[in-house]
């Protein structure tokens, strides 16, 4: 009899009944590795639980109220049972909000994962003063709050605002921009606003990705004689890979998902053109005569946006491994 | 020994921050809402706005408080936009427990929610609350199927308000502008802007209120009696869109991008003057040096259109007794104070300018009273006067969506796009959201 035989030897031949059908293995169930696996559950459970109550159930609840049809709190069951989401199909407002909310995707997506990464490989550098101050610097705006930074934004976009004095000072425009009142410029405020916010974001994300590139891999494409440009494409970027895919699917899914500025800068702009999707939402649950048998319809058509261009672009991505 | 001392640690370790997060969340959720029936002697409300409506209620507590002392009004401060989203998931998920006594709601809103939800409301009962004291316009909003709903609290009558010395400048008076046509605004109005290079009016891009006013003060309204949307071929709404282009495009009405940039237009002095509720007069004295030279007139008329008058309304809001609330002690209160008290509104009205729906109000000698910032013309009585001849209007179950539909055909129409198209547009996009 050993005195220092491992803990799960000792309490598994404690924990061994007399009993008559024994396991294959012959050894008591709670064995080392299915105990840690059960273990492994136990911790997951608490967690799991919640995820399962608070989100899961949710969901499931949200697509069978998108099969129903009712005002205020009186549903029945679509008769077609997918009216709600052929309605979607004729619904004006729905579609401009889709087209507006693709255009900011379209535009501002490329550019903010563009200059994020620019500019993390530039804070990257060893010769730069003051890094940690300017990463502070670019980070801040999305730690700013939310409806704080849209009051700025729409006061600076006034008639009479900063951004117009400044360019009729400087005699580049010869009457004020009415910027929120038109949908192209507002739009661009938006996607602006947008660029301001997150950029600094996912530049976080990509600063850290670059510190883990193996320096000797940049310096042998400096042996071989390949100048800045080509050593960022050809070697930075291939290894930036799974960041880039990862942040690619995030700002995806933020932007179709787009709520905030849509409501706080320009609510919904114009004539509707300026309004995500999201925004439509609340606007058909809580502000106009409530549907929310078609709100849901509406969430669950984003989820299978959002779903369909993450699965592209998880293609695309892998792909070129 | 050693393994069993790790287990129960790991054990607590994993229960303590759950049991934690439990007892945070379950203790969090009592203590909030601010629900009814506390105490026998306390009401709970819900309402908006510090300087107006909150103000009243703590007058009103005060005039309660004489003939019951140990009444007490607990307000919650909700501002309408977080107020009517609350009381949509209330209903929704039937928690009418979270209900304070008595809330506050925007007339407009008053058929969307009976309709919709009918068990947040109570009853108002009329032995209690005497509604011949009300205007019927009012009233009508907070009634459905015949069954009250609501005491109207604050005036929406619409003024027109001009600077007088900006007139002057140009050679008119108030009274040029007093009992007009529409036509005969724009001209004398262009006449102004020629002479002395102000605008005036100006109102937020993108918002009906104007058309809307212009719309009820000729009886007219975006809905029939059976809430069928008439926006397509309703020749007083047409006559509206037409003026309010006229306006725009001749320069007389400037269109600005948010509520600050509006109210900056008359208290900044780039515009002089503007129609709209009379509880726009708080705003408008919020520049002190302006003391003096305002003054205030009824509406222009809509020439053409049958049944044109010189009045009509923006807003207002009535109050509900909801359906969880101490209903005779929150009834006994509203009649009482907002359906009984002249001293009340005596008190309220040169504080925070709240000009009462409730008529006897109007008798008081406070109401009489010159005004000192308006050229001492005594505003309040005229406007009560005027309360009394606008025309109701249907508001209807869809009123949010029919406005909001001419709010985005009008932005169109001033664009460029054709009237009847755009008007088909908002009907065909009403009628779909009413499917």
């Amino acid at each position: 009899m050993t005195t220092t035989a491992p803990p799960s030897e000792r309490t598994s031949r404690r924990a061994a009944p007399p009993r008559g059908n024994r396991t294959p293995s012959d050894r008591p169930w709670l064995s080392g590795a299915r105990r840690r696996s059960l273990t492994g559950w136990g911790f997951l459970l608490p967690a799991a639980l919640l995820i399962m109550v608070m989100s899961f159930i949710p969901m499931i609840q949200a697509f069978v109220l998108s099969l129903q049809t009712g005002r205020g709190a009186n549903f029945n069951f679509a008769d077609p049972l997918w009216s709600n989401y052929t309605r979607l199909l004729d619904d004006e407002i729905f579609k401009l909000t889709l087209q507006n909310t693709f255009i900011y995707l379209l535009i501002q997506v490329p550019i903010m994962l563009i200059v994020a990464l620019v500019l993390a490989s530039v804070l990257n550098s060893k010769n730069l003063k003051f890094k940690s101050f300017w990463r502070t610097a670019i980070f801040l705006p999305c730690a700013v709050s939310l409806v704080a930074y849209s009051l700025v934004f729409r006061t600076i976009f006034a008639n009479d605002g900063f951004v117009n004095d400044l360019l009729l000072g400087l005699s580049l425009i010869d009457a004020p921009i009415n910027w929120l009142g038109s949908p192209e410029t507002a739009r661009f405020v938006i996607i602006l606003g947008l660029l301001w916010r997150w950029t600094g974001y996912n530049m976080v994300f990509y600063l850290a990705a670059l510190q883990n590139i193996d320096h000797s891999t940049i310096e042998a494409a400096k042996v071989d004689g390949a100048n800045a440009l080509k050593t960022f494409w050809y070697v930075t970027v291939p290894q930036l890979k799974p960041m880039i895919l990862l942040t690619a699917i995030m700002s995806t899914n933020g932007t179709l998902q787009l709520f905030d500025e849509s409501w706080a800068l320009t609510r919904g702009g114009p004539a509707y053109q300026t309004m995500s999707m999201s925004h439509y939402l609340f606007e058909v649950s809580f502000l106009k005569n409530p549907n929310f048998g078609y709100a849901s319809a509406l969430s669950y058509v984003i989820l299978i946006l959002v779903a369909i261009l993450a699965f592209i672009q998880l293609k695309v991505g892998d792909k070129r491994d | 020994m050693h393994a069993f001392t790790k287990k129960v640690t790991m054990a607590v370790a994993v229960a303590l921050p759950l049991t934690l997060a439990l007892g945070a969340c379950s203790a969090g959720g009592g203590g909030g809402g601010g629900g009814a029936g506390g105490d026998e002697n306390t009401l709970t409300v819900w309402a908006w706005d510090p300087t107006f409506n909150i103000n009243a209620l703590e007058e009103a507590e005060k005039v309660y408080q004489e003939e019951n002392p140990d009444f007490t009004l607990d307000i919650v401060e909700t501002p309408w936009e977080d107020l009517e989203p609350k009381l949509t998931t209330l209903a929704q998920s039937s928690q009418y427990g979270e209900l304070p006594d008595i809330f506050l709601m925007q007339n407009n809103a008053f058929q969307k929610n009976g309709i919709n939800y009918p068990d947040l409301f109570t009853e108002i009962d009329t032995d209690a609350v005497d509604f011949s004291q009300f205007p019927e316009a009012v009233t009508a909003y907070s009634t459905v199927d015949g069954v009250n709903y609501g005491v109207p609290f604050d005036n929406g009558t619409a003024i027109q308000a001009l600077r007088t010395d900006v007139l002057e400048e140009a050679g008119y008076t108030i009274d040029d502008f007093t009992d007009i046509t529409w036509d005969e605004f724009i001209t004398k109005a262009e006449d102004v802007l020629a002479k002395t290079g102000m605008p005036l009016l100006s109102g937020q891009a993108g918002s009906a209120d104007t058309i809307m006013m212009i719309l009820q003060s000729a009886g007219a309204s975006l809905f029939d009696e059976d809430g069928n949307p008439t926006i397509d071929d309703n020749p007083a709404l047409d006559e509206a869109i037409d003026i309010y282009t006229r306006l725009v495009d001749s320069g007389v009405f400037v269109e600005v991008n948010s509520w600050d940039e509006y109210l900056g237009t008359f208290v900044n002095g780039s515009v002089a003057g503007t129609i709209n509720g009379i509880w726009i007069v708080g705003s408008i004295q919020g520049d002190e040096d302006q003391a003096g030279n305002w003054a205030v007139t009824n509406l222009p008329r809509a020439e053409g259109i049958d049944g044109a008058t010189q009045f009509s309304a923006n807003g207002g809001s009535s109050w509900v007794v909801s359906s969880n609330a101490n209903v005779d002690l929150a009834t006994d209160f509203l009649a009482k104070t907002f359906a009984g008290s002249n001293e009340l509104y005596d008190t309220i009205l040169p504080t925070s300018g709240a000009v009462a729906n409730w008529i006897p109000a109007g008798e008081s000698t406070v109401y009489a009273e010159p005004n000192e910032f308006f050229g001492g013309q005594p505003i309040f009585a005229d406007v009560v006067a005027f309360g009394a001849e606008v025309p109701s209007n249907n508001t209807g179950a869809y009123y949010y969506e029919g406005r909001d539909a001419v709010s985005a055909a009008v932005t169109q129409i001033i664009g460029g796009a054709d009237l009847k198209t755009a008007l088909g547009e908002a009907q065909a996009n009403v009628e779909f959201a009413m499917e």
